[in-house]
């Protein structure tokens, strides 16, 4: 299967009546690599999965799943992927044992006994109504289905929903086993620490169009950090205004916050030579910003 | 939180449903009412009194008035009692299935309020739909010119609004005390069936004449209202029984625990969850009924397929042999009184014959009913149903294609319709065998034939509804609207030579009008409704294949 994409798109553009949920969307998705797809809410991701299941058909441009055009061959293509929706719903009437069974009847062969071992490695409780779980088990239920076929390609929008942190770091390293076999994960979410761990790079989608594609590294590197100190007394945040990288500098009390994208060392040596230094907190890059970090670039381009 | 809003939203999430059923009575009833004074009067003018008052044609009036007990006796109090039993189905556990009681209940309104605000919804509703049913028939005569003479429409209004207003409170009480939407509007919609057939079968004989007292159905139409008004003694029984209904709600919605999402709990699960009876439970359910898509699909719909099948074989098939047995006598009595033209009339039903009996009976409204029932409940949901649920990504993400998804959905619908034809079939068959009727064998299978062919033809409609929308509910109400159209206008075709052409369109035509129970099988109508039906689901599949599937 080397040498194929995983997954290409050329131009795919779905129109809902005039709008555009997804507009010519170029994605090539090597085998072998974990992809996240990352866009806020509404900006086009499930649409681009469901084109590729052939659930909907894109208005035009193409895509290739392993080679295979997903329009004309849908059957071919569900072979090989494993699928877990955004938007979940089962059968609530049915045990997840007998939703399992269902599915793995439907695929022909799966090995029983690696259902087993994934049910076991996610604690999932298969003796229950999928209707009386909880997000989170009835999640779990869903990841099972996905991965029992030993999928080439696993289409996952927000699998991690309702699962607790410890259940999402035994995905995680299921994923990341996935991909160690040479196969390929495809992860949508919205938000960037959930794929950040385990994909290789990432797509950012937003308002249908496909803002950029970068390696994770780069990705971080390029996010804007707020930060902010706590000192003392009242400090002087002039010197902190002048260092290059920092922006949106303001001051309540001793409390000073910032966005930095400058060198660390720098923003250290000021804070120390400015007061009394208490406390240090940072919180993630969240999307938005690595967004307005797109859009300013973009701004110096133009 | 005022519960006022909790009324306006529970009304307004009905009103265009109820105003169209409303409406469309009103219409059928302008439309029944027209026809018969079309049709002339000279063979009334011939009738005694008593048989006149027994058909149901007041002092004075036209015979047009028959339209009142065709239209609001009949279609009317069906329709406005179905209505009332979903409303009130809905109103606990309805919220509950969809995991909104929570919601609702988060705001400051304790159960008792919220429960009052529905039970004020339900009576607005019904009431307002009676109200405008009253209008409807005093305004049609005048309309139309005709003379309904002591005809007491109003009557008849007030009768099938406190009918439908039972019917109603029996579900919000099962609603409220379970949680579950679809007990609360399954018991009911069986009373309903079951004493709307007994309220006409009991009187008949002398031995349980008196049974019929337990009857609801009686209450509505047993005093004959549009004959002799109001009987306040039977609305007083209907209204102390809606009462008691509403008392049963509010204390077993008190009691209880709410459920977050409803599932049903068959025996199955309580065997399975017993551990002495799980492996058996096991055994039985096995994984048979998750082997494959039309098994499942089976599965799902196994207690519709036997009720009908039930009530099809024993009630309406098999009882009705030794009830006509017993009754012959007095039938043939009663019919030699008519006048042969009164008999083409009444729909060409001689009752003095078995074969009469059962078409009037079982053959007439209830099969029709049985095959159409089950097939649309298949038909609608085989592709809608999954994308309603929302299932239906999961589903084809597996390499199974639409077309094999419908295909096998389809072979589901046929068989469970014509499972339904054969429990009838072996139903009449039998009747006829343990009573010594001595009816055609070959015959009733050509009848049997006909029925599931009928059951096909609006099961293929709602297939191809439902695969060309995704909407289950555009699939449902779709059929039922042709159906009952269809089976208005082959009623009135049959009786009025002018509207014949007009009656070659309806599928009921060629199922009724050679009488295979006594002809054998017609085969070019038999032709005409299988091409039919084989069209509408060739259709369905192109039209599924080729839209975006619903994300619910």
């Amino acid at each position: 299967m080397s040498g194929r994409p995983a997954i290409r798109t050329q131009g795919l553009t779905k129109y809902y009546g005039d709008v555009p949920a997804v507009l010519d969307l170029d994605l090539e998705i090597h085998p072998g690599e974990v992809f996240g797809f990352l866009g806020p809410n509404g900006a086009g991701k499930s649409t681009t999965i469901r084109t590729l299941l052939d659930e909907i058909r894109a208005t035009r441009g193409s895509a290739t799943i392993l080679g295979i055009d997903t329009h004309a061959q849908p059957v071919e293509i569900r072979r090989h992927i494993g699928y877990v929706p955004g938007d979940l719903a089962m059968y609530p009437n049915l045990t997840g044992h007998d939703t399992l069974r269902y599915f793995a009847n439907l695929r022909g062969g799966v090995e029983w006994a690696y259902v087993e071992q994934l049910a076991d490695r996610l604690e999932a409780d298969l003796g229950k109504k999928v209707g009386d779980l909880s997000t989170g088990n009835r999640q779990k239920v869903a990841l099972i289905q996905a991965f029992m076929n030993r999928p080439e390609l696993l289409l996952l929008d927000e699998p991690n929903a309702g699962l607790d942190p410890l259940m999402q770091r035994e995905f995680q390293d299921m994923m990341r086993e996935v991909v160690a076999e040479g196969r390929t994960v495809f992860l949508s979410s919205h938000t960037l620490s959930e794929v950040e761990r385990v994909a290789d790079r990432v797509g950012i989608i937003r308002h249908g169009e496909l803002v950029t594609v970068e390696g994770v590294a780069s990705l971080r590197a390029k996010a804007i950090r707020r930060l902010e100190l706590a000192f003392d007394s009242p400090v002087d945040i002039s010197r902190f205004e002048s260092l290059p990288g920092a922006r949106e500098v303001t001051a309540t009390d001793g409390r000073v916050s910032l966005s930095f994208d400058g060198d660390m060392e720098d923003l250290l040596q000021t804070a120390m030579s400015t007061g009394a230094l208490r406390d240090i907190s940072t919180h993630e890059a969240d999307l938005e910003e690595i967004f307005l970090t797109y859009y300013r670039d973009q701004e110096v381009v133009l | 939180m005022s519960t006022t809003a909790v009324v306006t939203r529970s009304v307004h999430d009905r009103w265009v449903g109820i105003l169209i059923a409303t409406v469309s009575i009103g219409l059928l009833l302008a439309f029944g009412m027209a026809i018969y004074a079309d049709i002339g009067t000279d063979v009334y003018q011939s009738l005694p009194d008593a048989l006149r008052s027994v058909m149901g044609v007041p002092d004075g009036a036209e015979p047009a008035t028959l339209a009142y007990n065709v239209m609001l006796g009949t279609v009317g109090s069906l329709t406005l009692a179905g209505l009332a039993v979903s409303i009130g189905a809905s109103a606990i556990a309805g919220e509950e299935r969809e995991g909104t009681l929570g919601l609702l209940l988060a705001n400051p309104a304790s159960r008792g309020a919220v429960l009052a605000a529905k039970t004020t919804a339900l009576v607005v509703l019904i009431g307002g739909s009676g109200l405008a049913l009253w209008a409807a028939s005093e305004l049609v005569p005048v309309l139309l010119g005709v003379d309904i003479g002591a005809a007491q429409p109003a009557a008849v209004a007030l009768h099938v609004t406190v009918n439908a207003l039972f019917h109603g409170f029996l579900a919000l009480a099962i609603g409220s005390w379970t949680g579950r939407r679809g007990l609360a509007s399954g018991v009911p919609a069986g009373v309903i069936t079951v004493s709307f057939v007994l309220s006409g079968l009991l009187p008949l004989l002398d031995a349980t004449e008196p049974l019929v007292n337990l009857v609801p159905w009686h209450y509505l139409d047993g005093s004959q209202p549009l004959l002799n008004g109001v009987d306040w003694g039977d609305l007083a029984v209907l209204g102390i029984g809606t009462v008691a209904f509403a008392a049963l709600a509010a204390v077993g919605l008190r009691r209880r625990d709410l459920r977050s999402r409803t599932l049903g709990t068959s025996l199955l699960d309580h065997l399975r969850s017993d551990p002495r009876t799980r492996r058996l439970a096991e055994r039985v359910a096995g994984s048979a009924r998750v082997s494959g898509i039309a098994a499942k699909t089976a599965s799902d719909h196994q207690g519709l397929l036997l009720i009908v099948t039930l009530l099809m074989f024993g009630l309406m098939g098999l009882l009705m042999g030794p009830l006509y047995a017993a009754m012959e006598g007095t039938i043939s009595e009663l019919a030699g009184q008519l006048p042969e033209d009164m008999l083409a009339f009444l729909g060409g039903a001689d009752m003095s014959t078995p074969e009469g009996f059962y078409r009037s009976e079982t053959l007439g409204l209830m099969a029709p009913i049985a095959v159409i029932l089950t097939g649309t409940v298949l038909g609608s949901r085989a592709v809608a149903g999954e994308e309603h649920n929302a299932t239906l990504g999961l589903l084809l993400a597996n390499p199974v294609s639409r077309t094999r998804v419908l295909a096998e959905k389809t072979l589901v619908m046929v068989t469970f319709v014509v499972v339904v034809g054969l429990a009838t079939f072996a139903g009449i068959a039998g009747g006829s065998l343990v009573s010594g009727l001595g009816m055609s064998i070959p015959n009733i299978a050509a009848t049997a034939v006909m029925l599931v062919l009928l059951g096909l033809t609006f099961s293929s409609l709602a297939l191809l509804l439902g695969a060309a929308t995704g909407q289950v509910r555009i699939a449902v109400y779709g059929t039922t609207a042709v159906a009952v159209a269809t089976y208005v206008i082959d009623a009135f075709a049959s009786i009025n030579p002018d509207l014949a052409d007009l009656g070659l369109a309806s599928p009921f035509y060629y199922y009724r009008s050679t009488e295979p129970l006594l002809n054998g099988l017609p085969w070019g109508h038999a032709a005409v409704l299988l091409v039919t039906a084989a069209l509408l689901t060739a259709a369905a599949f192109p039209l599924l294949a080729r839209r975006d599937l619903r994300q619910t």
